[in-house]
């Protein structure tokens, strides 16, 4: 059933609707649930009158709700959904044709075709129709598009389907869907939105069998068209239709999958093909194995680079480390192979045992016995070897060698030769080398000869033009060895100054490796077999067990289609790719009849509600919970603490709290700190000492202390103070038992406290001892006098006395032996001088003397904060001597 | 499970006898009795003087010296104190979990009111059950608070004093007949009320269902119960009020006690009073 956009999957459903005014009514005569309590004096209760007894209706506001949520379920459970498009596909009744372009050119945006793909599927359910499909991507076993299936059967189909890794061939499939007599209700062709030869043919097909709807894609798919590996890095070209998206960016990646590097490409406005260059030095650049466009995965969006593909180890054998690198073999092998191959040189028996796959060996007569032993074993075990000759070889030919040598070497030119300089001829197609081109200019002018024999012809890879085998190999054990009759450098022939010496040795190397495989070596004259293959969206996957092999006739010429998948290709151990995208591919815009209604691949889609309702459904019913539980008087408790939750957060923003507390932790900042003693002037004295301490001590010492502070010695927590000054008051008093408490874990915890009974000077012998009262019930340790070998007295500035108000003053402290749990450090200075008054400038004093009681207030700070570390230097005298005495 | 019932049960009375060994200790010399008189029971030895006639002198004992002596009973103290714990289970019962029970209060006091009148040298005990004296009632009174109590409080022993804590909800007919019936044994003390503080200021909101603490069916609905709350007021206090006249047409003291305020007050005035009131 449908309803403006809205179709309901299970219209009966609503039949329930008529019930609602039916519960809407028993709803209101039903009050909520009461709250239970046991109440003793129910006796009082009894009969008691209040005006709300009688109403015992569920307030309307609640039944309105309730009766919205039995709605919201009601409508939930016809299963409605909105389908936009539903007017369309409501005249499509019967057969449903879905013809998908299932090729690379589709995979960027599958999911989308895919989602279209079940959105017909659904219209073609909801009107009872079948589903027949046809797949333009040319395929082995292409469907029948005339075979009817069920929606159901449909949807599996269209669930299991991906993109081939080649673009849709669309003459194929008109063709296979004009060998049917099939005629549909409605076409739904979900397209890549790219032209392809004999389009017209395709539409006239379609449009002849049915009204067609084609979804096109907003944007097509872009191509990577060519590869290079250029002086700056890797060159990378691309392709794009009308409509594909004007920029992006490209990966170079190694076999394995690692980035080596990536760029952007940008095409310009109109423009169709554009080149990015990945920067990237040759060596690097030479391991990538293969491009990839970032974010679009398509086949068509990969290019493969065989030659990336494998890196090898190989060992130079160099025993004597040639002087003149110009004139040496070696010089020009690692030219030649060291962007394909990482080099290591080395005498034999450290490249063996290096495991290296292949071995170079420069012109060498014979080689060491061990060497030989060593290198012999290795090729038995499968390892390579590539001999260059030279004059050495020439004069005495000792094994590995491919085939056997005639003494001497044979000069071709030259004043005394009769022969003239000879170029190769073109490589036979059994030869590893086939299909490599041979420059003009590439001569050889002096060489070893094989001997000739039945045996020596199957050994050659390459001959001269007169047919002289000029690179021979033969196996030794699973290993083989491949002597090139030629110096390694351009002393006999011109060959180590071309390309394709290049191109040989990488061959060769491509032998490298194979170990027990060796055996198996493929053919040189087989097919080239699938090693990796390409799927719709790029990856590469090992190939299927009856993956087709393409022949070598084939190969070069084949474009990427179900008999030839693009991907990565092997034949003797060389490896080439065929590519999803041609060097010229064509990506143009699909041009659609007039009779042809378009409609974008991602348009309006059907969305069911059933979710949504039910969701708002259990919303309501949450909301109908709070207001029951605020009906029976439970939600207070509730209210008020979910209240108090959001005041907090409202009142505390999380950085608010943060930078709150970083600047109210006491633990951050050092504080002098300062007992209050309740007497107004006292502590106003204690406090600007202290802060004019405090000012003293940042500006000479690496103490740098915040502003003093005042504490209550009963209530605050001492700990984090390492000094309190206690000036005493002018009438002191015991202290409390919470004070004297607080104190003395203070004390035992190793913080300072400097006692100020400020009466130096005075009259003495007066029997008021403040400090007697103020300490009073406080686990006081016995004290002593300090004298000047105290460390107050060196811990900054030296001193004789510590003057404050008065010159003369005394200062008594913990002895060393009642703060031996704390390793002698005092934790308790009792003195006489108001230093307090003397820093802060209040005491009528000297400037002389003020700066000393500030150096003596500098000290106890210092002796707070480190203790007995400068008690050394008290010592430092002593110790000298003794040392001096020990000389 | 019973034993485990009455392990439970034990430890709340032994909880309340520390709690009421340290109420009584606020009654210090509040009750001294421990002089010589009229009674049963042995009191000392004393020399005899000459103001005392012949017939006084204890001759088995002055017979083992050359002095004589005179044997002195100790004055019998004039008052038993009987405590009768309201066993209705509306009493066991608290508004809060964090307030103690009624009749956990209730215990309390009377095993405190119980000991300080046993330190004076009077015989305090349950309504019903065995007097106790010394300096152990208090061990014993707990003990015998074990047991289950009888519903309807027993008469008195005569010219004693009886404390009843309750919360007096069970009307004021049945206690008419309950003071009678003490009067009858020509017997004073005191009534304690105990209540929860949610019995007095009714703190309930709502649509709310009243339930009766003894189980059954009956229940009182009110649908806003913020609303009841006033009238409910004034029936608490005329509930009160009738209490308070019914004691003292019987010759009762009345004291009131909510359990969210301690007990010491209570206990010192109801201790005063009965000290004042008895001996």
């Amino acid at each position: 059933m449908t309803i403006g956009p809205i179709t309901f999957a299970a219209p009966w459903a609503l039949a329930a609707l008529a019930a609602l005014p039916l519960l809407f009514l028993v709803l209101r005569a039903t009050p909520p649930a009461p709250r239970r309590v046991i109440f003793p004096p129910l006796r009082l209760l009894r009969g008691l009158q209040t005006d709300e007894q009688s109403r015992e209706r569920a307030p309307l506001w609640l039944v309105l709700l309730r009766a919205l949520m039995a709605a919201l379920m009601i409508l939930a459970f016809a299963r409605p959904s909105l389908a936009p498009n539903a007017e369309a596909s409501g005249r499509a009744a019967g057969a449903t044709l879905l013809v998908i372009d299932d090729g690379w050119t589709s995979a960027p945006f599958w999911s989308e075709i895919r989602a279209a793909a079940f959105d017909a599927v659904a219209q073609a359910e909801r009107a009872n129709g079948s589903v027949s499909l046809l797949l333009t991507a040319p395929s082995l076993r292409p469907r029948d598009p005339a075979e009817a299936l069920t929606p159901a059967q449909a949807r599996s189909v269209v669930q299991r389907l991906e993109p081939h890794a080649w673009r849709p061939d669309r003459s194929d499939a008109a063709q296979r869907l004009a060998a049917t007599s099939a005629r549909f209700d409605r076409i739904v062709w979900l397209t890549d939105g790219l032209a392809r030869p004999g389009d017209e043919a395709f539409d006239e097909t379609l449009s002849g069998r049915g009204g067609v709807i084609a979804r096109v894609p907003p944007q097509t798919a872009n191509a990577v068209t060519g590869v290079r590996i250029g002086a700056t890095g890797v060159e990378v070209d691309f392709a794009r239709s009308a409509n594909g998206a004007a920029q992006g960016a490209i990966a170079a990646q190694t076999a394995d999958g690692r980035s080596l590097g990536a760029a952007q490409f940008r095409f310009g406005n109109g423009e169709r093909a554009t080149r990015a260059v990945i920067a990237l030095p040759p060596e690097i650049a030479a391991r990538a194995a293969r491009v990839r466009i970032v974010g679009e995965q398509s086949a068509g969006g990969v290019r493969l680079l065989p030659g990336g593909a494998d890196h090898p180890r190989v060992g130079l054998a160099d025993e004597a480390a040639a002087g003149q690198p110009l004139r040496s073999d070696l010089y020009y092998v690692e030219r030649a192979l060291s962007p394909y191959a990482s080099l290591q040189r080395g005498g034999v028996r450290a490249l063996v045992e290096a495991r290296v796959r292949a071995i170079i060996l420069p012109d060498q007569s014979t080689l060491a016995a061990d060497d030989l032993n060593a290198l012999e074993r290795w090729l038995d075990r499968g390892g390579l070897v590539v001999r260059f000759a030279g004059p050495r070889l020439a004069n005495q030919a000792g094994p590995p060698l491919s085939v056997a040598l005639r003494e001497g070497a044979r000069n071709l030119g030259g004043a005394i030769a009769w022969e003239e300089p000879q170029t190769l001829r073109p490589f036979e197609t059994t030869s590893p080398f086939h299909g490599l081109a041979i420059p003009d200019d590439v001569f050889v002018r002096r060489m070893v000869l094989a001997e000739p024999g039945a045996e020596t012809e199957t050994r050659v890879w390459a001959r001269l033009t007169d047919g002289a085998p000029i690179v021979t190999a033969a196996p030794h054990g699973q290993g083989l060895v491949v002597l090139y009759h030629v110096t390694g450098d351009p002393e006999w022939s011109d060959l180590p100054l071309s390309v394709l010496y290049v191109d040989m040795l990488r061959r060769t190397l491509a032998f490298s490796g194979q170990g027990e495989s060796a055996a198996q070596r493929p053919d040189a004259a087989g097919p080239y077999a699938p090693a990796l293959l390409l799927d719709g969206y790029g990856a590469l996957n090992a190939p299927p067990r009856d993956a087709i092999s393409v022949s070598p006739d084939l190969f070069s010429a084949a474009s990427a289609g179900p008999r030839a998948p693009p991907g990565l290709y092997q034949r003797a151990g060389i490896a080439a790719a065929l590519d999803a995208a041609a060097p010229a591919e064509a990506l143009e815009a699909l041009q659609l009849p007039r009779s042809v209604q378009r409609m974008a691949t991602d348009g309006p889609r059907t969305r069911p509600l059933t979710g949504l309702l039910l969701g708002a459904a259990f919303l309501a019913l949450a909301l109908d919970l709070l207001l029951s539980l605020a009906l029976v008087g439970r939600l207070p408790k509730l209210a008020r603490a979910g209240a108090a939750a959001l005041l907090f957060v409202i009142a505390f923003p999380a950085h608010d709290a943060h930078a709150q507390a970083r600047t109210d932790d006491p633990t951050l900042i050092l504080r002098l700190a300062y007992a209050r003693t309740g007497e107004e002037s006292t502590d106003r004295t204690s406090r600007d000492g202290l802060a004019v301490l405090s000012a003293v001590l940042r500006q000479r010492t690496a103490v740098e202390p915040g502003e003093p502070i005042g504490v209550d010695l009963a209530r605050d927590d001492l700990s984090i103070y390492p000094f309190i000054y206690w000036a005493a008051p002018a009438r002191p008093q015991r202290l409390s038992s919470d004070a004297i408490a607080n104190l003395d874990r203070y004390m035992r915890l190793g913080g300072m406290l400097l006692l100020d009974t400020r009466d130096a000077g005075r009259a003495s012998g007066n029997t008021n001892r403040p400090a007697a009262v103020m300490l009073a019930g406080l686990n006081a340790p016995p004290l002593e006098e300090v004298n000047t070998d105290h460390v107050v007295a060196r811990a900054f500035y030296l001193m004789r006395a510590f003057p404050g108000r008065a010159a003369r003053t005394q200062l008594w402290t913990e002895t060393g032996s009642a703060a031996a749990a704390r390793d002698g450090v005092a934790s308790l200075f009792v003195g006489n001088g108001d230093w307090a008054a003397a820093w802060a400038g209040t005491a009528p004093v000297s400037a002389r003397q003020r700066e000393l009681s500030l150096r003596f207030g500098v000290n106890i700070v210092m002796v707070a904060l480190t203790g007995n570390y400068k008690t050394d230097l008290v010592h430092q005298a002593a110790t000298l001597e003794r040392l001096e005495r020990q000389r | 499970m019973v034993q485990s019932d009455a392990e439970r049960l034990s430890a709340g009375v032994g909880g309340a006898l520390l709690e009421a060994r340290r109420l009584a200790s606020l009654a210090v010399g509040a009750h001294g009795r421990r002089r010589a008189g009229q009674g049963e029971g042995f009191w000392q030895y004393r020399e005899h003087l000459p103001e005392d006639g012949a017939r006084l002198v204890d001759w088995r004992r002055s017979a083992r010296g050359d002095k004589l002596f005179v044997r002195e009973r100790e004055r019998e103290a004039a008052q038993s104190l009987s405590l009768w714990i309201d066993p209705h289970p509306g009493f066991a019962w608290r508004s809060d979990e964090t307030l103690p029970m009624k009749a956990q209060r209730a215990q309390v006091l009377c095993l405190a009111l119980a000991i300080a009148f046993a330190r004076g040298g009077e015989r305090v005990g349950l309504l019903g059950g065995p007097m106790r004296r010394g300096s152990r009632a208090g061990d014993y009174l707990a003990e015998d608070l074990l047991a289950p109590q009888s519903s309807e409080p027993p008469a008195p022993p005569s010219r004693g004093a009886a404390i009843y804590a309750s919360d007096f909800f069970a009307g004021p007919e049945a206690w008419r007949a309950r003071l009678a019936r003490a009067a009858a044994a020509d017997c004073r003390g005191a009534l304690i009320l105990v209540s929860d503080p949610a019995e007095e200021d009714f703190p309930y909101a709502g649509r709310t269902q009243f339930r009766d603490p003894a189980g059954g069916k009956s229940h009182v609905l009110i649908g806003r119960a913020e609303h009841a709350r006033d009238a409910f007021a004034q029936r608490l206090k005329a509930h009160r009020a009738q209490m308070h006249d019914l004691a003292r047409g019987f010759g009762f003291l009345f004291f009131a006690h909510r359990t969210d305020h301690t007990p010491a007050p209570t206990f010192s005035a109801v201790l005063a009073a009965l000290a004042g009131h008895g001996g």
